[in-house]
């Protein structure tokens, strides 16, 4: 088996130029590019996710990560799509109609792109039927709503009766996270989870797209 | 044709009461120290990132430093004996806890603060060119500078407190004490524009790295000038909690 830790190391500290080139020495040595994946940056990403998680990382060391990762995604994509192989899943992220906040959305953007998710980023102020209409055009597995005021959570609410009204609720999964949300009013909107942080929205993301 | 309304129209809102006093700073002065940077990064306190990461940083922090444009005003008032739920300047009743925060002062400041729209610009920019490390440590600095703004706007009280007098922190609409909807009041009492802060129908401000609030001036024997809104906030397990 191929001695990927040079490129684990590389992830785990967030060195993109030294990820790159592990990546590179790697293919030059005919590794499978999925193997790439499943033996080296994803458990490379669940470590960076567990120091988060355990108060040793924090999301500075996240992003750098997943930076690392994602300039080895590029790298690789092409050749990974050339075997057949997916991404884990197809994501839909936008901050709802009335909000302008974005960046917490872009780190759990960044952590999802890094871990082999597509994402699909609709920006910020997304009236629900530009989400209806991503969805459905992408196939996404997923949706990811961000709202970072008590005035705009109430959009989220919304965004999920569009997604009903338009006979897709069924085929998506709906994660919600922001500041002032909380997992009662997850619950209480009906939506499928609750995602605390980006390591957290990753992890959830991965469970609900698990066959 | 339509037909004409025949109800009345609401009378226009009365003009908010003159303040004793306004000043507007711009700019406004900020001491980064590493310290602080980290923190507003979400390392604990007296934590630092490893030597690789700090390097990353300090790069984004100088590309930060030039969009930063800190100005801030506010508005003094006297104030009109806050009780535990309200709190009444001129004319003006502001709902919610907030009274028990300024129980004791004799003045009212309304202030906001803001660290300018150029920094969330070139956070947006480099998001966009795919550098979420950059953009997310961008709009960090962007957050501390409102805050470090509104701390420099609010020393420019001092002069106006009497030897035996202190001042509460800031309280802000939409923490604990006043909902966010409060927020329309607080723009009514002071000229917002001459620090070139908006309020949008959404109560967001812009530029989004904005602090606005009220800070209460009265006897140090009285006022209280440690309650942080967190103690009278039921969401423990928020991540902001002080």
């Amino acid at each position: 088996m191929y001695d990927f830790s040079k490129l684990r190391a590389a992830v785990l500290a967030g060195r993109a130029p030294d990820a790159t080139a592990a990546a590179r020495d790697a293919l030059a040595a005919a590794v499978d590019p999925v193997e790439m994946v499943t033996a080296a940056i994803g458990p490379a990403m669940d470590e960076v996710g567990r120091l988060y998680e355990a108060g040793e990382y924090f999301v500075p060391e996240l992003l750098l990560s997943a930076r690392a990762t994602k300039e080895v995604f590029q790298l690789i994509r092409p050749l990974l799509a050339q075997r057949g192989a997916k991404p884990t899943g197809r994501v839909v992220l936008g901050t709802v109609q009335g909000d302008l906040h974005d960046i917490g959305k872009n780190l759990v953007a960044a952590m999802l792109e890094g871990s082999g998710f597509e994402v699909i980023d609709l920006g910020v102020n997304v009236a629900p039927q530009k989400f209806v209409a991503a969805i459905t055009e992408k196939q996404a597995q997923i949706v990811g709503l961000s709202a970072l005021l008590t005035t705009t959570m109430p959009a989220m609410k919304t965004t999920l009766e569009a997604l009903r009204a338009a006979g897709i609720r069924d085929r998506v999964k709906v994660i919600i996270g922001g500041a002032p949300v909380t997992p009662a009013f997850a619950r209480s909107i009906g939506a499928d989870a609750y995602g605390e942080n980006a390591a957290v929205a990753v992890d959830l993301a991965r469970r609900l797209v698990a066959p | 044709m339509p037909a004409r309304s025949t109800s009345p129209a609401a009378p226009p809102a009365a003009p908010p009461p003159a303040p004793l006093t306004s000043e507007t700073c711009d700019p406004l002065p900020l001491t980064p120290r590493r310290e602080d940077i980290y923190r507003c990064l979400g390392y604990a306190r007296r934590a630092a990132p490893p030597a690789d990461v700090a390097r990353e940083i300090d790069r984004v922090v100088a590309e930060a430093l030039p969009h930063l444009q800190p100005r801030g005003t506010y508005s003094l008032y006297p104030l009109d004996g806050p009780t535990e739920h309200s709190l009444a300047i001129g004319g003006l009743v502001l709902e919610g806890n907030i009274g028990e925060f300024l129980h004791g002062a004799t003045r009212v400041a309304v202030f906001v603060a803001t660290a300018g729209g150029a920094i969330t610009r070139r956070a947006d920019e480099r998001c966009r060119a795919g550098d979420a490390f950059a953009g997310w440590v961008l709009d960090a600095i962007g957050s501390w500078a409102a805050e470090a703004a509104a701390e420099a706007l609010l020393a420019r009280l001092d002069p106006h407190l009497q030897p035996d007098e202190g001042r509460t922190l800031p309280y802000s609409p939409g923490y604990c004490g006043m909902e966010l909807a409060e927020q329309r009041k607080l723009f009514r009492l002071m000229r917002a524009d001459a620090a070139g802060v908006a309020l949008l129908p959404s109560l967001l401000m812009e530029p989004l790295k904005s602090v606005s609030g009220l800070v209460g001036l009265g006897p140090r024997a009285l006022v209280r000038t440690d309650l942080t809104p967190c103690d009278r906030c039921p969401l423990v397990g928020c991540h902001m909690r002080r």
